[in-house]
């Protein structure tokens, strides 16, 4: 009968006591890991479910938010004479047409070469306060489109004035040009067009909120 | 036990936790546009806790491979791999057979010693950078992660001390 005494037994490599550290990490994780998986809370996810396209060329038959959201003309009106009596310059308000219908219609911004818009506005009342919920569709001010090869928008811009409002200028889109997000079109005066520039803004209609506001920044 | 491998076993315990415990809060924010936000979809607004894994899934998902590779190395390899040095060190046999080339190497990976808070600034620069005035906030288990540092670097003081009596012996 054999007896192996510590001094016969064979001695484990002189590495093996590196790996002590690693197991007392991987066993104290372990065990809090263990400890604590079934109470943490699944977090919210962020990712929306639906799978919606936040940059790049539009998708056909994905309908979109859109809205200028600057607009400058050029200094003069189309007949080349000031904008309004006096030094005032132009209460500027645009429509977009779509198939031959208004689809949107801005408020008016007054006495600016440079007009903006932000896309978002919401009206609150007390009882907001006291947790009304509002759907986007309610704040977000813009046309709907959907896009399809070839398809076109309008862009008509009028100088509002008490008496009658002037033409400033008016633009057809091809939607196959523009991108999710921002687009500008530079335009040259002529005869029937006083617009410098348009700043248009397209959002797909789907995507969560937070995307939404990022694309409009 | 050794007082030195009692510090190397603390140093991975609190490295264990540390990695996993939550380290650190982000409380998103969405610029000029958050009280729309707040109003529309508070559920975007809600904090996120995040331990140091989580932070690198995160960075995973995301696609920031740098980033992951970065906080990998230097907050999960590089402690393990030095606490490992440390705890072969800290052998008496070890030290007599290889004292020399071991004690290069402590020497190398002592330099090493801040990396882990190192990589936890960087978290912090990184989500402080966010856009939209998001912030961060650091959590319990980043004060037990630097308590794991903390712990090796007494170890690899020790260490470090016993190697120069030895050398003056």
């Amino acid at each position: 009968m054999t007896s192996i005494s510590d001094f016969d037994a064979p001695k484990p490599p002189p590495w093996m006591g590196a790996l002590v550290p690693f197991l007392i990490v991987l066993a104290a994780a372990g065990f809090y890991w263990f400890l604590t998986s079934d109470k943490e809370k699944s977090p919210i996810d962020l990712d929306s479910s639906q799978e919606v396209k936040l940059s790049g060329k539009l998708s056909n038959g994905q309908t979109y938010y859109i809205f200028a959201s600057e607009i400058e003309v050029y200094p003069t009106n189309l007949e080349n004479e000031a904008w309004d009596r006096g030094e005032k310059g132009p209460d500027i308000r645009y429509r977009i047409l779509w198939k031959g219908n208004a689809v949107f219609e801005s408020v008016t911004k007054g006495d600016s070469l440079i007009a903006d818009w932000s896309g978002l506005s919401i009206e609150l009342n007390w009882k907001d306060l006291l947790g009304k919920s509002v759907s986007p569709d309610d704040v977000i001010k813009a046309g709907r489109v959907r896009f399809d090869e070839n398809e076109t928008i309008e862009i008509v811009v009028q100088d509002v004035d008490i008496a009658s409002d002037d033409d400033v200028g008016r633009k057809e889109i091809l939607l196959n040009g523009l991108s999710i997000g921002k687009n500008v079109i530079r335009l040259k005066k002529s005869p029937a067009n006083a617009i410098r520039r348009i700043t248009l803004r397209i959002l797909p209609i789907g995507s969560n909120l937070q995307d939404l506001a990022n694309i409009m920044k | 036990m050794n007082i030195t491998r009692f510090f190397i076993a603390l140093a991975a315990l609190l490295l264990g936790i540390g990695l996993i415990a939550p380290t650190l809060t982000i409380s998103p924010m969405a610029g000029e546009l958050t009280w729309l936000v707040r109003i529309l979809a508070p559920e975007e607004l809600v904090p996120s806790t995040y331990s140091i894994l989580g932070v690198i899934g995160k960075l995973y998902q995301g696609n920031d491979f740098f980033l992951v590779l970065l906080l990998s190395l230097f907050s999960v390899l590089s402690p393990i791999l030095k606490l490992s040095f440390f705890w072969q060190a800290s052998s008496q046999s070890y030290q007599q057979e290889n004292s020399n080339s071991l004690f290069k190497v402590i020497h190398y990976v002592g330099k090493f010693s801040m990396a882990e808070v190192f990589a936890l600034a960087l978290i912090i620069v990184v989500v402080k950078s966010f856009p939209g005035g998001s912030s961060a906030q650091l959590e319990w288990g980043a004060y037990i992660f630097t308590c794991s540092v903390a712990c090796s670097i007494i170890a690899s003081i020790r260490i470090e001390k016993k190697d120069r009596n030895k050398a003056l012996q």
